[in-house]
């Protein structure tokens, strides 16, 4: 995610007391850090007249967790898919009236046909949807296959690192075996471990929070992760010799939808938020500045920026779903990965 | 009659003890003996689950890493630390020294392993230094493994070793050394046999001050350990609260680490007890 420098922030403040004086309507939202551009929240404040009152969170467990002890007053968030099926079953989110969101008609039929969290989309309005892929640096390794089997290379040994998770590090070997990224069998799961086991040994280790930096500093040669936290590191003559790609296998993506929660008291500027999210204009202008590909079809059109991945290449990958008690298997194989049993 | 007070000056102490340190660890205590919660938290059913999961092979295997580690970072801290601290007491210039060792703290510690990534790296200082002077071909790779954590942690506690030894040493009687020398101990003897168990203290200070908090580190192995042999009991915490969210399994290795670090000043208060006495009955 990029960061949004300081006196945005302050702007933002400014704008936002500055629309405290009258007395107006409220959406109280909960969104991921940074991942909506600022132009764009005002646009809807000054369109509506409705105000947004933003809070932030890191990672879907926070949001969750505070969700969960109650009382935080919340109309609207973003979890991930797993935690949208984890929230329908705990009866946290309210059913989405359709009608009241036109735009719903503009995402793309064959993307929404693959959500099985909440098949019709009856709690949820997708948001955008990504994936971790390799960043590679096309100076020091010109030559490679865009797959998963780079990770097999003896002569880039030392030099590659992958993510310090094991979703989506053994979404990456089940995809690479043919598997889906949610299996529960045991074979599978058992081939998928001697694959990360022989990728572990030739990377230089499992890393989720200073791949970035390394790679900019010509560290490392091949990394595994979210393209955002690798590119945002690059200075300009660094970015023209890396090369992101999503491996021709796939792997596991995520998806992030709008849902409302129970006990909302601003349904109605909920509804014309999520509405303004799906606007084909506002849309492209939200995806230019994730630089990854949008679900509207519509807005696809729109689009201004070259993305880092396409749509296409989504399409090769799977949902990670919420696998409950079972995430224990995977649980027990990364560990034995991480100890080199 | 006066009034004794004394009671009464200890209850901010209590106090802050209790809320900050007994609290907290009775209810991690609690926790480990619940059933875990589907999505994290607990479910108030007893349950000895979280113990019966350290009987894991997996487990005992990342006990023994954390062990090998912390145990080896701790005799490393040790044999360095002794020489150092024995200087800087017989040296002229103590405090300029004190100075020295004090300085790494005006850093921050994450910044001080960024650091010893970019000295060990494969385009590390290190690695551009040995090339350059042509002593290796291609680079070593220094990071990422089980050494290079020893290597940072060793660094990281090495003063909280130097500064005990260095108070200890300063106090000892160094004629004792003489005295051992007349009576026709070799030089090597004097030391071993007379200083050594002088400054008892201080080393069982310094060899706490290193082991108890390598062998619940986290940060130093996540960042410079690697793929395998580096993963410590610290790292396997976080995974279960985030990753896994078995709240039990994380709390139960959690009071591990506690009982393991208490036991451990338990040994330092009953090495002192027995020390006295020894005083004691040598006065006697």
């Amino acid at each position: 995610m990029k960061k949004i420098p300081v006196w945005g922030l302050l702007l933002a403040v400014v704008i936002v007391a500055g629309g405290c004086s009258k007395e107006s309507e409220k959406l109280n939202f909960y969104n991921w850090v940074t991942y909506i551009p600022d132009d764009v929240r005002q646009d809807f404040e000054t369109e509506t007249g409705i105000e947004i009152v933003l809070e932030e969170f890191a990672s879907n467990e926070e949001m969750y967790a505070k969700l969960k002890a109650g009382g935080a007053g919340y109309d609207v968030t973003i979890p991930s898919g797993d935690f949208v099926s984890i929230m329908i079953r705990e009866g946290m989110l309210e059913k989405i009236d359709m009608s009241r969101v036109p735009n719903f008609k503009h995402l793309d039929p064959e993307f929404l046909a693959k959500i099985e969290f909440d098949p019709g989309n009856q709690y949820s309005v997708p948001f955008f949807a990504g994936a971790a892929g390799i960043t590679v640096n096309t100076r020091q390794v010109p030559d490679f296959e865009k797959s998963w089997k780079i990770f097999y290379r003896e002569d880039l040994r030392g030099r590659m690192t992958m993510l310090d998770d094991m979703r989506e590090v053994m979404g990456d070997a089940l995809k690479f075996l043919g598997y889906s990224v949610n299996t529960r069998n045991p074979e599978e799961l058992e081939q998928a471990k001697k694959v990360v086991g022989d990728w572990r040994d030739r990377i230089v280790k499992f890393d989720a929070e200073t791949f970035g930096p390394a790679f900019a500093r010509g560290e490392f040669w091949v990394v595994q992760g979210y393209v955002e936290n690798v590119f945002t590191e690059l200075e300009e003559s660094m970015a023209e010799n890396a090369e992101f790609f999503i491996p021709e296998e796939g792997g596991p993506m995520y998806l992030d939808s709008m849902v409302i929660l129970k006990g909302a008291k601003n349904i109605d500027a909920a509804y014309r938020f999520i509405n303004f999210i799906q606007r084909p204009d506002i849309n492209a202008r939200i995806a230019d500045f994730l630089t990854i590909p949008s679900l509207n079809l519509e807005a696809r059109k729109l689009m201004k920026e070259q993305t880092a991945y396409s749509y296409e290449d989504l399409k090769r990958c799977e949902f990670k779903e919420d696998l409950g008690k079972d995430v224990e298997l995977y649980d027990e194989i990364w560990h034995e990965i991480r100890i080199g049993m | 009659m006066k009034k004794n007070y004394g009671s009464i000056y200890t209850l901010p102490m209590a106090f802050w003890v209790t809320l900050f340190f007994l609290v907290p660890v009775l209810i991690v205590f609690l926790y480990s003996f619940l059933e875990r919660g589907e999505h994290g938290g607990v479910v108030w059913i007893f349950s000895l689950n979280a113990y019966r999961d350290m009987l894991s092979p997996t487990f005992i295997h990342i006990l023994g890493i954390t062990l090998f580690i912390s145990l080896l970072s701790t005799a490393l801290t040790l044999l360095i630390a002794l020489p150092c601290g024995y200087y800087m007491a017989r040296s002229r210039r103590k405090s300029l020294y004190l100075f020295l060792i004090i300085i790494p703290f005006l850093t921050n510690f994450l910044i001080r392993i960024y650091a010893w990534q970019a000295i060990l790296g494969n385009s590390g200082f290190l690695n551009n230094l040995l090339m350059r002077l042509g002593l290796i071909d291609n680079y070593i790779q220094f990071l990422y493994n089980e050494w290079a954590v020893i290597i940072v942690l060793v660094y990281s506690y090495l003063p909280y070793a130097i500064l005990p030894l260095y108070s200890t040493i300063e106090k000892f009687d160094f004629s004792l050394l003489e005295a051992a020398r007349d009576l026709g101990a070799s030089h090597p003897a004097s030391i071993l046999r007379v200083m050594i168990p002088n400054i008892r203290s201080g080393i069982i200070s310094a060899v706490l001050f290193t082991f108890i908090p390598t062998f619940g580190a986290y940060a130093v192995p996540k960042l410079v350990g690697g793929g395998r042999n580096s993963f410590m009991l610290g790292n396997l915490i976080a995974d279960e609260i985030l990753v896994n969210r078995n709240w039990p399994f994380a709390s139960a290795t959690s009071i591990l680490i506690t009982l393991v670090t208490t036991a451990a000043m338990g040994l330092y208060v009953f090495a002192n007890k027995s020390a006295a006495r020894a005083a004691q009955r040598k006065r006697i």
